[in-house]
């Protein structure tokens, strides 16, 4: 059946290629265009072509702020993504113990972080757990005999506080899926290692993590994208206007917001959100050439 | 014999020790949410983790019958399941071709949707504005349902693929050569094997779209329109009556019906390849 | 599944070509009937009850001449103009939203001068102060409706003594009553927002934007009412919307610098309240505290005044009615832009509009122009830097000054 087919893979998947046209790749082109124009406030609709003005502007401002913005990234998207997938791993096998008989109500329990809306959850966060005056972590700290302390308003603290968040807002999604994937690990390779005497890492290092590693590695790399793209947590967290805690933890995304966006130059941020674009596909670049060997 | 049920017993006991454990760390933020959330004081914020001395439901009740709170959560539900037939219709034959079929071009294109997938969304919605605009969708259910299949298509493709690639291609041999056709290998076969992943993806295309916002009150023009989160967002948004202990109460209403829908389907979470004992 | 894929396809492609048909029709069927071109749409961001009260009234004086009136709440309504301002199907026709992002419509070309509309006359009773905000390049767009200041509200049972009258006053009260590991407080600000601080930026004569759009970060006497706020904050807990409410609410702070926004809450707290203006307290330098006001008026969408003037015009002339003044001020404690509203005495007699009115008379209205809107980004980042985290304000004010002209450079 490979041979024959040379067209009907493109009509399964056409109708979703459609889709993506229409919701992904128009709106990208449409950013191209509108950054070789002059499109802002005072040419809102008159707006004309101006070359590669936008992209001369856009250049000047991959400076040092962008470069230590870069590496926030980087070092966020590397410890969150490392932490939630042994969490995930570690978490699921637990839950898919023989004989653990409440699984079912713990995975609910584990889901709900994910069941509410990400701005409820940080604003919840924001205000119940860091807040100096009457945040969790202050009342614990000043039950202990500490004086109270602004989680937020320094870049460490503050890097680490929106990392908590991120995990607990993204967790539930890495559990779920690692849960399914076990799901469909074969019983019977179990038995067989077992009569081998393979011990609890051998069984998971031979048999459970190669058996998984083909269904989730599409699920993990998504999920480094969205880590990387994050702007909720940070914004919310700290940088939200009237709200600003102080702390001036930068990413990509939150870079550009505030260096190109605010401005409502659209011809500007556009040419500023290609060329970060750029840099995605970069990272994207590097992240598959580390999973290459494996998978695709 | 009974030793190792002892071991046993004494590891499950350890194992749900630390489940209760995790389950309450996780549920930290959201016991505080109810907390505010049935206090009828009005500076129930900075009350927080105490108990309130005289519990009420009058925010909840407020919730269900001031605010359209049963209007949005309709709307939530025809735009999730609008999205979620939508977006699961166009991808499982989609990740099926991509994982199954040896064609020109296949590599190029799964790597290409990655990196399509890497473009933030937010930066996409003036240029789908425009382009709604003029296909008169804006205001629109199909305009938003197109938007959030399409936001969340490459996801969806790309999540199942990894699961069909583990499906052993012999089973479908087996079954053309008994005279199935395509449609019907992938009706009959491949889904119910896939389950637990075509699960997992409806679910995240469904919760995607239960919390989402942006569009969702940038699109809709009128309030009575808007899904739950949007309708949420607006309630939170406005300064001038900000009500924790409302909001808070909505925002626990928001997220219960995942959890009753995320209870109900766990036992078709097992996968059809276990349970069918095809494989090996 | 091939037949799946093209009856998808077919009903996709079916959808888009209805859809332009549709665009157009509607546009056309908008122009000819009568009744839409009666029917004015208003979008707001404002509280609901005080908006059904406008609505209310207006539909009952328009009724005879058969112009209905609809507001339609809009959350982040700067983006939805941005969108929507120019488009006849699905945006409003008015807009009622606070004066400083006038400006900014202005120049994207949303809105037309309210003098297409009505004539000057109409808005002639008017307080000054709400009729500059709404003045663009020497030209009116905005109708002022009601106006808001910050104001000193205070705990009655908390407060001991006089409230005093200069700020150095103030400071010693706070000092002496303020005990942070208690968790109580003398008084409290949003002290790291800028709406909140700009009373002692202005007072000490410094600017955060001036009229030739410089932004004045930098600038002597704005950073010297930064060093100054700095003090006051230590003592203010950490500035954050929700906290400085609760701690006030929970009768933990005995006084705090708010809106008029606040009010309803502190009312349901049952906190026994005064109110008293900030131009009544001094600053060192003898000047008053010069708060900022917002100024919340109604703009004509530029296709509107076109299509729909007469109906606009007894709409407006309405809105301008001292009588709707005087229902705004008894139902939702407004301060009304109109003058002839104040000889209510239930309104002159209000403590809180009192209060509004007497600063209306110095307060400054937010600058308006469209480089606002990318200050107030740097202007919170300089007050955080310098009261959260503690950075020398000497070192990082011609950062966050440079930071603000860029900003406004990449506008153009």
């Amino acid at each position: 059946m490979n041979k024959k087919n040379k067209i009907l893979p493109w009509e399964y998947s056409f109708p979703s290629i459609i889709l993506i046209g229409l919701i992904v790749v128009f709106p990208i082109i449409y950013t191209i265009y509108i950054s070789f124009t002059n499109m802002n406030l005072y040419h809102w609709t008159d707006y004309e072509f101006i070359a590669l003005d936008n992209y001369r502007r856009a250049l000047t401002k991959l400076d040092s702020g962008f470069m230590s913005a870069l590496l926030t990234t980087i070092i966020w998207t590397v410890l969150n993504m490392v932490i939630q997938i042994l969490a995930a791993y570690l978490i699921a096998l637990g839950l898919n113990a023989k004989g653990l008989k409440l699984a079912r109500l713990y995975k609910t329990l584990l889901m709900f972080p994910w069941a509410m809306p990400a701005y409820i959850s940080i604003l919840l966060w924001r205000v119940g757990i860091f807040n100096p005056q009457y945040g969790l972590l202050n009342k614990i700290r000043s039950a202990l005999g500490f004086s109270s302390m602004d989680f937020l308003s320094e870049n460490i603290p503050a890097f680490i506080s929106c990392m908590v968040l991120n995990l607990w807002m993204a967790l539930p999604f890495l559990i779920m899926m690692m849960d399914g994937a076990l799901q469909s690990v074969d019983i019977s390779y179990y038995e067989s290692a077992r009569l081998d005497g393979g011990g609890w890492w051998a069984q998971n290092l031979y048999i459970t993590i190669p058996s998984i590693k083909p269904i989730l590695a599409p699920s993990i790399i998504m999920t480094t994208f969205t880590t990387f793209k994050q702007f909720d947590i940070i914004y919310l967290l700290t940088m939200q206007k009237g709200s600003l805690t102080g702390a001036t933890l930068q990413t990509v995304i939150t870079y550009a917001h505030q260096n190109a966006f605010v401005s409502n130059n659209y011809g500007l941020s556009s040419a500023v959100s290609i060329v970060i674009f750029g840099f995605i596909i970069l990272f994207s670049l590097f992240v598959n050439r580390g999973i290459r060997e494996e998978h695709v | 014999m009974r030793i190792k049920t002892a071991r046993r017993m004494a590891r499950l006991s350890i194992l749900n020790v630390f489940f209760v454990l995790l389950c309450f760390i996780t549920l930290i933020p959201i016991l505080y949410a109810f907390l505010l959330s049935v206090s009828s004081d009005s500076s129930a914020f900075g009350n927080g983790f105490l108990f309130p001395k005289s519990p009420t439901l009058k925010n909840y009740k407020a919730i269900l019958l001031e605010e359209p709170f049963l209007i949005w959560l309709k709307n939530s539900v025809v735009l999730s399941l609008g999205t979620m037939i939508l977006a699961m219709g166009t991808s499982v034959t989609a990740s099926y071709a991509f994982s199954r079929f040896r064609f020109r071009g296949r590599n190029e294109m799964l790597k290409l949707l990655l990196i399509l997938n890497a473009f933030p969304q937010i930066l996409s919605m003036f240029a789908i504005f425009r382009l709604f605009k003029n296909m008169n969708l804006l205001n629109n259910y199909i305009g938003l349902i197109l938007i959030y299949a399409g936001s969340m298509c490459i996801f969806s493709i790309w999540n199942m693929k990894g699961y069909f690639d583990t499906i052993p291609i012999e089973i479908e041999e087996s079954a053309r050569i008994d005279g199935g056709s395509s449609g019907q290998i992938i009706w009959k076969i491949i889904l119910p094997l896939a389950r637990p992943s075509i699960i997992v993806t409806a679910v995240m295309v469904l919760i995607f779209v239960w919390n989402e916002y942006l569009f969702a009150t940038t699109f809709l023009m009128k309030e009575e329109n808007y899904n739950l989160a949007g309708g949420l967002y607006q309630l939170q948004a406005n300064d001038y009556s900000r009500s924790w202990s409302l909001f808070s109460a909505a925002a626990i209403l928001v997220s219960v019906p995942i959890l009753i829908l995320f209870f109900s389907i766990q036992k078709y979470m097992v996968s059809g390849l276990t349970t069918g004992g095809v494989k090996g | 599944m091939k037949k799946m894929a093209l009856v998808l396809c077919i009903a996709m492609t079916a959808a888009m070509f209805t859809g332009c048909s549709k665009n157009t029709d509607s546009v056309a069927t908008t122009k000819g009937n009568k009744e839409a071109l009666n029917t004015i749409r208003i979008w707001h961001d404002g509280d609901k009850a005080m908006i059904q009260l406008m609505e209310d009234h207006l539909n009952e004086a328009l009724n005879d001449d058969g112009i209905t009136v609809k507001f339609e709440q809009k959350s982040g309504l700067t983006d939805q103009i941005k969108l929507y301002g120019s488009d006849e199907v699905n945006g409003p026709d008015l807009y009622m939203y606070a004066h400083d992002s006038l400006g900014m419509f202005v120049e994207m070309g949303a809105l037309a001068p309210i003098t297409d509309v009505i004539d000057k006359t109409v808005y002639a009773d008017m307080l000054p102060m709400t009729l500059k905000a709404g003045n663009y390049k020497d030209t009116q767009y905005l109708m002022p409706v009601y106006f808001e200041t910050l104001l000193f509200i205070y705990n009655k049972d908390l407060w001991e003594g006089e409230v005093p009258s200069t700020t150095e006053e103030l400071y010693s009260y706070m000092k002496y009553h303020t005990d942070a590991t208690a968790g109580t407080y003398a008084l409290v600000n949003q002290h790291s927002t800028a709406y909140n601080v700009a009373p002692l930026i202005n007072g000490f004569g410094g600017f955060i934007i001036n009229e030739q759009a410089k932004p004045g970060l930098n600038d002597e006497k704005t950073m010297e009412a930064i060093e100054y706020n700095k003090k006051f904050a230590k003592l203010e807990a950490d500035g954050d919307y929700n906290t400085v409410n609760a701690l006030f609410k929970d009768g933990k702070a005995a006084a705090i610098i708010g809106g008029p926004w606040l009010i309803s809450g502190v009312k349901e707290a049952k906190i026994n309240y005064g109110i008293i203006s900030l131009c009544d307290f001094k600053l060192p330098n003898g000047n008053a505290l010069v708060p900022y006001s917002g100024v919340q008026g109604i703009g004509v969408m530029k296709h509107a005044a076109e299509t729909k003037k007469d109906a606009l015009e007894k709409v407006l002339k309405e809105i301008a009615d001292p009588q709707l003044g005087i229902d705004l001020a008894e139902n939702s404690r407004c301060a009304p832009a109109n003058q002839k509203a104040y000889e209510n005495p239930t309104v002159s007699k209000d403590e809180m509009i009192a209060a509004m009115r007497k600063t209306a008379d110095i307060a400054q209205p937010m600058p308006n122009i469209p480089q606002m809107s990318v200050m107030w980004g740097p202007t919170e980042s300089l007050l955080a830097a310098v009261n959260k985290s503690g950075k020398d304000l000497n070192n990082v004010a011609d950062e966050y000054q440079k930071q603000a002209e860029t900003a406004i450079a990449d506008m153009q």
